[in-house]
C-alpha cells in the first residue's frame, strides 16, 4: 500500500456532480468531497474536525459545509473551521480539472508517515 | 504453493459454495443459514449508527476477500507468547485453516479436548451445540456477527472436563497471508472447578500487510472455574479486524482477560463479560498502541447480572502519528446484581498532537446496593519528565520509551505471566518513535 504523495489522482467526472453539489469519492485509499461551486471544483477530507463527522452527508450552503453531526461549518475553499463546535481546519486537497476529469492531490498529513 | 478459493466476496454464490464443502451436524448447518439470512437482511453500519459514529468503515470492500479452499502453504510467522513456556497444547492456524495442533497426552487422557473446533464439532456435536454460538456471542446481533456465524471456518475449541486443572497454558497461533481472511470461531467451555491458560496471538506473515479477519471468542465458566485468556492481535496495518467476544461467569468462576491490541489498520471489537452466577469475578486488562493511521476500536460490557459479582477493567492505550483509539466501557447493573463492585477506567497517553483518544466510559444501574466506579484520563507526556531523564544521560527517544513503558506498568503489574508481559513490552517498545 504505497502512498505517492505527489500524484494526482483521476477521481470523478465533473459532469458527474452538479453546480452547486458536491460528492464523495475515494482517493488513494482515502475518503474526500469534491465541492462543484460557481464553475469551480474544491475538494476536503471527509471529516468533521470536531468529532470526526461525515462532512459529506452535511448541507453546502454557498461556500460552506454543514456538518450534520453538530452544526460546525467549514470553508470550501481553504478547508478553515468558520462555525464551531470545530475549531481545527479540515485538510484541504489540491484539485486539477481536465475536460471532464477530475484530479485530486491528497495533501501531506506529515513528514514520512 | 498453490491456493484455490471460492467466489470472491461474500454473496449468495460464495455461500453456497460453502454451504456445499460443510460436513457438519444439520442444526449447525442450520445456524449458518440463519445466519446468513440475517447477514442479507443488514445494510452496512454506518456513522448515523451510534455503535459505529466513530468508526468508519466505507473502505472496507468485502467483495475484495474470498475465503481460501485449500493450501500448501504451512508456514508461519514468529510466536511471541510462547517464548520459553512449557505448553499443554498448541494450535496453528493460517487463512482459515487449522495446520497444527497438538495436545498433551496426560491432559488428553483427563478428557481435554484440545484443537480444531471445525472438526471436533462433528465429532463431540452433543456436547458443543448447547455451548456454540447459542449462550455467549449472538450470531444475529450486527452485520459482522452474522457473517462470522454463516462462514465461520477452522478455530479453537478448548474444553476442559470438571476438576481438571492444567498447570500449563495451551497457546493459539493464527497468521494471515496477504489479502486473506481469517474466520476463525474460539470456545471455550470449562466444567465446574476446572483451570486452564490460554495464550493467543494473532500475525500477519512477514511483508504482508492487507487482510479481513471476522471472528469470535466465547468463553463459558462453570461455577468455581478459573480461566486466565491473553489475546494478542498483531495485524499487518492493512488488516480490517472485527470481533464479537463474549464470557459468561457462573458462581464463584473468575476470569483473568487480558487483551493486547497492536495491529490492524481498522479494529472493531465488542468485549463482553457476563457475571450471571453469584460471587463471580472477572479482571479485564487491555492494552493498545496504535500508529499511523490506524483506528482501534473497543466497546466493553461488564455486566452483573447476579449478587456480589466483582469486576475490574483497566485499559491503557497510547497513541501515535495520526491514529485513533476509541473506547466505549459500559458497567450494567441489573435489578439482581446487589452487592456489586464494579470498576473500570481507561487512560490515554498521547505521543503527538494530531492522534485523537475518544473514552466514553457508561453506568448503568439498576440496583440500589453497589459500588460502581469509572474513570478516563487523556493527557501528553510532561515535558518536565523528559527533560529530567535528559539530564539523567538518557537521550530524548530513551526518556519517551522509559515513560511510555512506565505508563503501562500499572497494566502489566496486573498481568502474572512473565513471557506474556514481556512479549507485550516487547511489542510497544519496538513501535515507540521520537517526536516533538
Amino acid at each position: 500500500m504505497a502512498h505517492t504523495m505527489n500524484a494526482f489522482f483521476p477521481v470523478a467526472r465533473l459532469s458527474d456532480i452538479p453546480d452547486p453539489g458536491k460528492e464523495v469519492v475515494e482517493c488513494d485509499e482515502q475518503l474526500v468531497v469534491l465541492f462543484h461551486v460557481d464553475g469551480k471544483v474544491y475538494c476536503l477530507d471527509d471529516v468533521c474536525t470536531h468529532d470526526g463527522g461525515p462532512l459529506g452527508d452535511g448541507t453546502l450552503d454557498g461556500c460552506a459545509i454543514i456538518c450534520p453531526r453538530h452544526g460546525a461549518q467549514f470553508d470550501i475553499r481553504t478547508g478553515e473551521a468558520i462555525k464551531m463546535p470545530a475549531t481545527q481546519a479540515t485538510r484541504k486537497h489540491e484539485v486539477r480539472v481536465d475536460g471532464d476529469q477530475i484530479f485530486v492531490k491528497l495533501a501531506q498529513r506529515r513528514q514520512g508517515r | 504453493m498453490s491456493q484455490s478459493t471460492l467466489a470472491t466476496g461474500f454473496n449468495q454464490e460464495s455461500f453456497d459454495a460453502f454451504i456445499a464443502l460443510r460436513d457438519e451436524p444439520s442444526w449447525l448447518t442450520d445456524l449458518r443459514n440463519s445466519a446468513w439470512k440475517r447477514y442479507c437482511s443488514l445494510p452496512m453500519p454506518s456513522q448515523r449508527d451510534e455503535e459505529w459514529m466513530r468508526t468508519d468503515i466505507r473502505l472496507l470492500h468485502l467483495d475484495r476477500f474470498s475465503l481460501p479452499v485449500e493450501t500448501d502453504d504451512v508456514t508461519l510467522p514468529t510466536a511471541v507468547l510462547r517464548e520459553g513456556v512449557t505448553l499443554s497444547g498448541m494450535l496453528a492456524m493460517k487463512d482459515s485453516r487449522v495446520i497444527a495442533a497438538e495436545l498433551d497426552e496426560q491432559a488428553g487422557a483427563q478428557g481435554v479436548l484440545f484443537g480444531n473446533l471445525e472438526t471436533m464439532v462433528r465429532e463431540h456435536a452433543d456436547l458443543l451445540r448447547p455451548h456454540l454460538l447459542s449462550r455467549a456471542v449472538d450470531p444475529l446481533q450486527d452485520k459482522f456477527s452474522a457473517l462470522h456465524a454463516a462462514f465461520w471456518t477452522g478455530g479453537t475449541l478448548l474444553y476442559v472436563p470438571r476438576g481438571v486443572v492444567l498447570e500449563n497454558p495451551l497457546c493459539t497461533l493464527t497468521a494471515l497471508s496477504e489479502g486473506q481472511v481469517d474466520l476463525g470461531h474460539t470456545l471455550v467451555v470449562l466444567e465446574e472447578g476446572a483451570e486452564a491458560t490460554l495464550l493467543s496471538e494473532s500475525h500477519s506473515m512477514p511483508d504482508c500487510e492487507s487482510g479481513f479477519h471476522c471472528g469470535a471468542v466465547e468463553m463459558l465458566l462453570a461455577p468455581e472455574s478459573r480461566f486466565r485468556y491473553v489475546n494478542l492481535q498483531e495485524w499487518g496495518r492493512g488488516v480490517w479486524h472485527f470481533s464479537h467476544q463474549k464470557a459468561l461467569l457462573d458462581r464463584d468462576a473468575s476470569l483473568q482477560w487480558t487483551i493486547g491490541a497492536l495491529g490492524s489498520r481498522l479494529s472493531k471489537v465488542n468485549q463482553h463479560v457476563a457475571l450471571v452466577g453469584e460471587g463471580a469475578d472477572a479482571q479485564v486488562n487491555g492494552i493498545m498502541f496504535s500508529e499511523g493511521r490506524q483506528h482501534l476500536c473497543y466497546h466493553t460490557l461488564q455486566h452483573h447480572e447476579a449478587p456480589s459479582c466483582h469486576s475490574d477493567l483497566l485499559y491503557k492505550s497510547a497513541l501515535q502519528d495520526d491514529s485513533r483509539i476509541v473506547w466505549r466501557g459500559m458497567i450494567k447493573v441489573d435489578p439482581l446484581g446487589q452487592k456489586t463492585n464494579g470498576y473500570q477506567r481507561n487512560d490515554n497517553l498521547i505521543l503527538d498532537s494530531s492522534a485523537r483518544a475518544d473514552s466514553i466510559p457508561g453506568l448503568e444501574i439498576e440496583a440500589d446496593d453497589v459500588r460502581c466506579t469509572h474513570g478516563a484520563t487523556s493527557g501528553r507526556v510532561d515535558d518536565e519528565m523528559i527533560y529530567y531523564c535528559q539530564t539523567r544521560g538518557l537521550t530524548r527517544e530513551e526518556a519517551i520509551r522509559l515513560i511510555v513503558s512506565g505508563f503501562f506498568q500499572q497494566v502489566s503489574d496486573r498481568i502474572p505471566l512473565e513471557n506474556v508481559r514481556t512479549a507485550l513490552g516487547d511489542a510497544i517498545g519496538r513501535r515507540i518513535r521520537e517526536y516533538e
